[in-house]
């Protein structure tokens, strides 16, 4: 039997793995839905609104799911995911913080806040593995 | 913080796998501790206390106290 992790946290991933793949699809389908919508029915500025904001809810729900996923951890895992995410706030937002005034004052190439997301999951993903080396 | 984690773990013929499984914590929560990179909190100090049978300050001690006994 594999003990790399606790069964409690075993089934947390499972948990976890289920409500990220069903936050997936519902992000795919309202990011489809919107700009489908949007391109070819012309709607009033209001549903234009909802729309975008329709990919925040799946948005949450992966918030949610891996909230979930952190309290299931033991004390050392959820150390390693909180300094990554102290890690992932310095980094992300310094980044921003930076390209902002890149891209204010040295006409830098406007970059959508879209993107914000995928960057904090990369380097959460990255931070939490160099966390892990230290403690090896 | 140092410990007799491994000594007493070897004594038992455990593996980190084995402790891990009687802690309810992961393998690497295990290693972290053994090898001084992580200290646990108290009340899973006083779990692996109870699953050695012995009393935490004879698993745990502090540095300097280690280092004055030598």
């Amino acid at each position: 039997m594999s003990c790399e992790v606790p069964e409690n946290a075993k089934h947390a991933g499972r948990r976890y793995t289920r409500g990220m793949m069903i936050a997936g699809l519902l992000y795919i389908g309202f990011v489809v839905l919107g700009v489908s919508v949007i391109r070819h029915m012309s709607p009033p500025q209001w549903l234009v609104i909802v729309l975008a904001l329709l990919p925040a809810l799946p948005a949450l729900l992966m918030l949610r799911t891996y909230l979930i996923f952190f309290r299931a951890l033991d004390e050392f895992q959820r150390r390693v995911q909180a300094e990554a995410a102290l890690i992932t706030l310095g980094i992300v937002t310094m980044a921003a913080f930076s390209y902002g005034f890149l891209e204010e004052w040295a006409g830098f190439p406007h970059v959508p806040l879209i993107w914000m997301i995928p960057a904090v999951v990369i380097t959460w993903g990255a931070s939490a593995f160099f966390v892990r080396l230290r403690y090896k | 913080m140092r410990n007799r984690l491994k000594v007493l773990r070897a004594e038992r013929n455990w593996s980190q796998a084995d402790l891990a499984e009687k802690l309810d914590v992961s393998r690497q929560s295990v290693n972290a501790i053994e090898t001084g990179k992580y200290d646990p909190s108290l009340p899973l100090a006083f779990k692996i206390a109870a699953i050695f049978g012995l009393p935490i300050e004879q698993i745990f001690s502090a540095d300097e106290a280690a280092q004055a006994a030598e």
